[in-house]
């Protein structure tokens, strides 16, 4: 993408001012974007996503700045702008910092798609949509289905005057499905999203028709549902998507963006038990395929397997450069973001509740009155308070132990540092699911999961 | 992918490119292109924690072959990432199904509208610094139980925005802004508590940042000492911030789009009553202060203020120039764009519910029941296809209209229909949010949370 001799150009004139460090991001990314809408051809589009950022920090404190002119001449005159922006001042040494020696990154890929994206024809994509698309078409009262298909290859070069040089091809696919079930004027949605850091042989082991009857199958659960019930409950979340829970009550304020800032409530709490006995949970780079996967991160570090608690004991946070800096622990190769026009942070990649005991009977069957959260939807979280909210897909009453009539227009609402403590019971059925996750350094694919959990209280906001 | 020696066009050079290259082809095209310089400032802690320049720029494609759309975008504007950008929409025009109505406008001149003011070229970056320093410092130094400011700075950008066709169309407007906010964590026998405030403005020199803080460190401050919330159906006083922020979450209730795929609960019910006879929703592009005004919209049709309820009465949906002609009517100049990589859809530029005459004393007398004050996790907890709403929620409990203590963490659910349909009273001030939706303070008789 770019020569040596460049980038260490580049990097010496950007810390003519003074930086202790300089890094050079360069992105060109190609996406497909592909949609259906009731089985007809809605949108083809896509494109080329092509720039640089590049970083200096002074101490902890950072200046960023990026372009789409990835030129030698467009990236010296980045280099000149970010070196004179520090205080505006302009006070800018007329030489450079000498040259550097890059030592390549050794982290082999964890994962090498098959089918790469690039080289697929854009009618074969089309035929996977069109097999969910007939896997939701038609089932029970399923009037509507919108199949959304995504891939991009993102290639990315991150070098810095530590001297690094790491160059990564990530591969991510992914099919969506929303099904629309309708009876009279009653209307709900059942939505499934599965994906992978792989190419088009992941819809080989997740299959197209079985993405539309998942999302049919909700939709379809859903329909004749009555509304959820409010006020505090005991609530069973299930597997996979389930995990949204941990993500948003927990791993948002174990990343160092949030420590470092004090706006986290588990700050000073490494060593305590900040959960129940059977919680450990992992956050983890090293899966291969997944969507979440880091062979590098976006700071040049191979991607690492963090375990943050451990039996309850809060073990270690979500560390990127600047949080390394300004917390002093150690980098955990969690520095992420969406393309070059954000600076790194640190960032959850594939994050789990670690199986347990129980089984998900056992946890159901343990309930006299409660909620079972089926499936979940997404959520989002205040950090500074922990105030965290999810919308439930699907939820069941359970009555006397035993799964009872559907519930619609539920959703979870709490603070991760009580909750955490709430999960009393964990199964063993861990599986992962796959969304987008928005924060400081842009949207970027991140893997929630958990086996079935059982929450001895929590306030559910329906309406019944 | 590309190589690093090719030269960058400046974006009137792409756009100029791309059309001469479609008409030998004899492709119908239409190229939408932005150009974006900004600055970004955080501070936290007394000094500066992240400085951010940016300079981005690229052309979206739309090629319009046997009848059907084929979209593509490129920020590498080297002419052979140009050619593959074009071919690209070629090609993904030949997999669309045709639309009907499909097709490229040569529009009337937009209004004129001065959405760039003086500039931000007399700015220095020292003053834009100093801002976001003075806010940091006046929100720590505003009360004892300010623990810290996590989220606070300024940011300003000036835009270049381009639209032109095959057809002959070329339209090119450029606007900028400049605004600051910042998030106070306030602290109290061990509750946290954090709310946001902020300002945006299209003049450097009218940015407030003492009162900016003050007014969110009095926001959060007001947080503290809640008492759990109680759970079942009360009548409620609807902060017109939160309405605002609802309304946003629902404006694609009323796309035209939305409409045309059965994704809208208002389907087919044009011109009846939809809504309290007191609600009057607009969408206004025009307003010199507005987040999202523009001159032209996504398709370079022009801006004109649009009526969507009027007394209740369902008046209108929004309208691009495709979802039109199949409905039937005219473009409402409300196509719109997310950035370069989406297609083009429909959304609201400054929606607006009318204010209306009862003051803040007559909105609350008398009242037991919820003040809510804000929502979240809307991007989960709301369903625009049916209406439904689970939300996060934060507010007061009011005692025969007094304000009697904040409340913890609670929700509200309900229907968006619901809600407009139960409004019993409508305030006299407009409120102003980040989502471009200003509305008043409103009374309905019936909302239901869940809390303890």
């Amino acid at each position: 993408m770019l020569n040596e001799t460049l980038a260490a150009e580049v990097l010496s004139l950007a810390r003519r001012g003074g930086a202790d460090f300089a890094e050079l991001f360069v992105e060109d990314a190609v996406s497909t974007t592909l949609r259906l809408h009731q089985g007809e051809v809605k949108d083809a589009g896509g494109g080329n996503l092509f720039g640089a950022g590049l970083r200096l920090l002074y101490g902890p404190r950072v200046v960023y700045a990026y372009t789409n002119d990835v030129t030698p001449a467009g990236l010296r005159d980045l280099a000149d702008q970010v070196a004179r922006a520090r205080s505006g001042a302009g006070e800018v040494g007329r030489e450079g910092t000498g040259g550097l020696d890059f030592r390549r990154v050794d982290a082999p890929p964890l994962y090498v798609a098959r089918e790469h994206p690039l080289h697929t024809a854009k009618r074969d994509k089309l035929a996977l949509m069109r097999r969910a698309h007939g896997g939701a078409a038609g089932v029970g009262f399923v009037a509507t289905v919108d199949v959304n298909y995504l891939d991009r290859v993102q290639r990315v070069l991150i070098a810095n005057s530590d001297g690094v040089w790491a160059e990564d091809e990530r591969v991510w696919s992914r099919i969506t499905v929303s099904a629309i079930a309708q009876d009279g004027t009653l209307r709900e949605t059942g939505f499934y999203g599965p994906g992978a850091g792989q190419g088009l042989e992941f819809f080989d082991t997740v299959t197209p028709e079985s993405i539309g009857a998942e999302a049919a199958r909700i939709a379809n659960a859903m329909l004749h549902a009555g509304y959820a019930p409010a006020g505090k409950l005991p609530v069973v979340i299930g597997n996979e998507f389930g995990g949204v829970i941990f993500h948003e009550a927990c791993g948002h304020i174990l990343e160092t963006t949030a420590v470092e800032k004090n706006a986290s409530v588990f700050a000073d709490k490494l060593g305590e038990s900040i959960a129940h006995e059977s919680v450990t949970a992992i956050d983890d780079g090293t899966l291969p395929g997944a969507w979440g996967m880091v062979t590098v991160d976006d700071e040049g570090m191979p991607g690492e397997r963090t375990v943050l608690i451990e039996r309850g004991v809060l073990k270690a946070f979500m560390v990127d450069r600047v949080g390394e800096l300004k917390t002093g622990y150690a980098r955990t190769g969690s520095g992420r973001r969406q393309n070059y026009t954000f600076a790194p942070a640190s960032r959850m990649r594939s994050t789990f509740i670690d199986n347990g005991q129980e089984t998900p009977e056992s946890l159901i069957s343990s309930v006299g009155h409660g909620i079972y959260a089926r499936k979940m939807g997404g959520g989002s979280v205040t950090p500074g308070t922990g105030d965290y909210n999810f919308a439930v897909q699907e939820a069941y009453l359970i009555r006397g132990g035993q799964i009872a009539e559907p519930l619609k227009g539920a959703s979870l609402v709490g603070n991760g540092a009580q909750d955490l403590k709430n999960i009393v019971g964990v199964a063993g059925d861990l599986s992962l699911g796959q969304g987008m996750c928005g924060s400081v350094s842009g949207s970027i694919p991140t893997d929630v999961g958990q086996p079935h959990i059982l929450i001895s209280e929590i306030t559910v906001g329906g309406r019944a | 992918m590309t190589e690093m020696t090719d030269t960058q066009l400046s974006l009137e050079g792409a756009r100029a490119y791309l059309l001469d290259r479609a008409r030998e082809r004899g492709v119908t095209l239409e190229v939408y292109g932005e150009r974006r310089t900004a600055t970004e400032v955080e501070a936290f802690g007394g000094e500066v924690s992240e400085f951010k320049l940016s300079a981005r720029q690229g052309v979206a494609l739309r090629a319009l072959v046997g009848g059907a759309w084929g979209h593509s975008f490129t920020e590498n504007l080297s002419t052979p990432a140009l050619d593959r950008a074009l071919d690209s929409a070629v090609e993904n025009a030949g997999l669309v199904a045709p639309e009907p109505g499909a097709g490229l406008h040569h529009w009337p001149a937009p209004p004129a509208l001065d959405l760039y003011g003086e500039g931000l070229s007399g700015v220095t970056v020292e003053q834009k610094v100093q801002v976001a320093l003075d806010l940091d410092r006046a929100a720590r130094e505003a009360d004892p139980r300010v623990v810290s400011v996590p989220y606070g700075g300024y940011q300003d950008a000036d835009m270049q925005g381009l639209v032109g066709n095959t057809e002959g169309l070329d339209r090119e407007a450029r606007q900028l802004y400049a605004l600051h906010y910042t998030a106070p964590l306030v602290s109290e026998d061990g509750q946290n508590k954090m709310k946001p405030d902020w300002q945006f403005t299209r003049e450097f020199t009218e940015l407030d940042p003492t009162r900016t803080a003050r007014a969110a460190v009095e926001k959060s401050l007001a947080l503290l000492g809640a008492k759990p919330a109680p759970s079942g159906t009360f009548p409620a006083l609807i902060g017109g911030e939160c309405l605002g922020e609802l309304l946003a979450l629902f404006s694609g209730i009323f796309s035209g789009k939305m409409v045309e795929e059965g994704k809208s609960p208002l389907a087919g019910r044009l011109g009846e009553q939809v809504a309290s006879p007191l609600v009057t929703l607009t969408d206004d592009p025009t307003l010199v202060r507005g987040l999202n005004s523009r001159a032209f919209d996504a398709e370079g049709c022009p801006s004109v203020p649009l009526t969507l309820i009027a007394g209740g009465r369902l008046a209108a949906f929004m309208h691009n120039a495709q979802t039109a002609a199949r409905a039937g009517t005219v473009s409402t100049g409300h196509a719109s764009r997310q950035g370069l990589q989406g297609t083009v859809g429909v959304a609201p530029s400054n929606l607006r519910l009318e204010a209306g005459g009862t003051d803040a004393a007559a909105l609350a007398a008398g009242l037991t029941g919820l003040h809510l004050t804000g929502v979240s996790g809307g991007h989960a907890g709301a369903n625009p296809i049916t209406g439904d709403f689970s939300l996060q929620a934060e507010g007061f409990w009011l005692e025969n209209g007094e304000t009697a203590h904040p409340l913890d963490v609670f929700t509200v659910a309900g229907n968006i229909l619901d809600l407009l349909a139960g409004i019993e009273a409508v305030g006299s001030h407009l409120h102003e949010t980040m989502y471009a939706v200003s509305a008043p303070d409103v009374r309905v008789g019936a909302l239901a949370m869940g809390g303890a």
